[in-house]
């Protein structure tokens, strides 16, 4: 069985068409995208386990902590066993959770939940979310953008096919006696694993010294801070570019995550009846009333999830030209600019500009999160861009804790200190812009990698 | 080495191609009626 899997074995012969591996990539990544799902559960689990949401809701965090854990700590074995490996385990983390916590739900133990899809789950999602990113950089020297673009997309479209799905299942399986949450557990244990399994099975790496056919690299310029030499995994974290990107990544996503926590009682609160077209503001609108903003509210959390998906294919493929150091100045500014401009447009009544600047903000918010691989790649080569990926995604976990924290606790703070709930936001909004501000100035101070830290000849056939 | 694309099939790509498309297609339009509610 090892040998099956070896990195060796999934060499590409000669005439093997690269634009097999990004379904690859997408069909893992699709798959454990439904960790932004998860909340299709929280109600029916509730309403017949009697746990809380809020209890529920650490999954969130186990799935952020755990996914930056894995990934930063098995990075480096992602890169020494290749990626059909590391996608197989993540398979059988990622389905396996969803069997463990299925006993968890059945035995009504929250830890055994918590445990499958949180813990081990978690892993799964670390490790099938940077299993690709070193293979497809690989096969699009030319595009390397646009190639980790459309494997991220995959992550950030998974929900909207699993959310549906859980949805269609649990109908299925209910019975008087329960809503059907364990079995679809079961269900979607086999749905996730076949076809991860399926992607694992698909990667293939190019043979050494492979190049795109008539594409030469671009010779190396100061101005578009490309190199076409490797910097260790273990000597990337001592570099400044690395803590730089680290805060670009963990900026741009704790304002993204904040966002896309409150979207749905943001717009609730700060347009109220105007969105139904009735006079006052949520708490003076009658239960039906109510149930209508919720249904427009709703809508908005599913338009801002499609904007994000876009986001990540057209700012990952847009930075294969623009630079990503570039890209990324144009996420902050125009972030900044944003965030500044919505408490304006919630004050104006205008639901379409609101909307509209939150969907702009969400392309961003997935943008991001695309374009990190091609950047770590352009500065420290491709060599280890799997690892080193893996230890800056935890600035993705931090940004997972950071971001709803600090929103949640501002809007408490302010409604608790007398603010109207339509304008609690607007001070969410400027110091989500003074996060902005800070990634602004860390992508601004990104430069080429110093010299002392490339790797030798020597040392790259010693690695 | 160059070479690129000559032997696999793109039969073989689009059929790859079509099945993570299909369900992501779903998954969108599904998203997509869920949104309308906001225009209407």
């Amino acid at each position: 069985m090892p040998g099956l899997l070896a990195k060796d074995r999934i060499i590409a012969p000669s005439g093997y068409n690269r634009w097999l591996v990004p379904p690859a990539a997408l069909a893992i990544h699709l798959s454990i995208g439904m960790a932004y799902g998860f909340s299709v559960f929280w109600l029916p689990l509730s309403r017949d386990g009697g746990w809380k949401v809020s209890t529920l809701g650490v999954m969130y965090s186990l799935f952020f902590i755990f996914l930056g854990s894995s990934a930063a700590i098995f990075g480096r074995w992602v890169e020494r066993e290749g990626p059909r490996k590391a996608g197989f385990v993540a398979a059988l983390c990622w389905g396996g959770g969803f069997f463990i916590s299925a006993l968890g739900i059945y035995w009504h133990q929250i830890a055994l939940l918590w445990l499958g899809s949180g813990v081990i789950g978690g892993c799964g999602l670390g490790l099938g979310y940077i299993s690709p990113v070193s293979t497809l950089i690989k096969w699009f020297p030319d595009r390397r953008g646009m190639a980790t673009g459309m494997a991220i997309m995959g992550f950030g479209g998974g929900a909207m096919i699993g959310s549906p799905l859980a949805d269609i299942l649990m109908r299925h399986y209910a019975t008087p006696a329960g809503p059907g949450v364990w079995q679809t557990f079961v269900t979607l244990g086999v749905i996730y694993t076949i076809p991860m399994l399926c992607g694992a099975f698909g990667y293939r790496l190019p043979p050494p010294g492979w190049q795109p056919t008539g594409w030469t690299p671009p010779p190396p310029t100061q101005r578009a801070m490309i190199t076409t030499r490797d910097v260790h995994v273990q000597d990337a974290w001592k570099t400044p570019q690395f803590w730089l990107l680290f805060v670009v990544l963990c900026m741009n996503v704790s304002a993204g995550i904040g966002v896309i926590g409150m979207a749905s009682p943001m717009l609730q609160e700060v347009f109220g009846g105007k969105l139904i077209g009735a006079a006052g503001a949520l708490k003076d609108l009658t239960p039906d009333q109510r149930a209508q903003v919720a249904t427009i509210a709703a809508g908005f959390a599913a338009l801002l999830s499609l904007f994000n998906i876009a986001g990540r294919i057209f700012w990952a493929s847009l930075s294969d030209f623009l630079g990503r150091k570039r890209t990324y100045f144009i996420f902050f500014t125009l972030g900044i600019v944003l965030y500044a401009l919505a408490p304006s447009a919630g004050k104006m009544g205008s639901v379409a500009l609101f909307v509209g600047i939150f969907c702009v903000i969400l392309t961003m918010y997935g943008g991001g999160f695309a374009t990190i691989p091609a950047y770590i790649a352009d500065l420290f080569g491709t060599r280890f861009v799997g690892a080193i990926h893996g230890r800056i995604l935890l600035a993705w976990s931090l940004a997972g804790v950071l971001g709803p924290q600090l929103v949640n606790n501002i809007r408490e703070y302010q409604i608790d200190h007398g603010v109207p709930a339509a304008q609690a936001y607007n001070t969410v909004m400027y110091i989500l812009a003074g996060m902005l501000v800070i990634g602004f100035f860390a992508n601004l101070a990104v430069r080429p990698v110093a010299e002392r830290y490339y790797m030798s000849e020597e040392e790259l056939v010693r690695s | 080495m160059t070479s690129e694309s000559k032997t696999t099939s793109w039969v073989l790509v689009a059929l790859a191609w079509l099945l993570v498309g299909i369900p992501l297609a779903w998954g969108i339009y599904r998203t997509l009626r869920s949104a309308i509610v906001l225009f209407r």
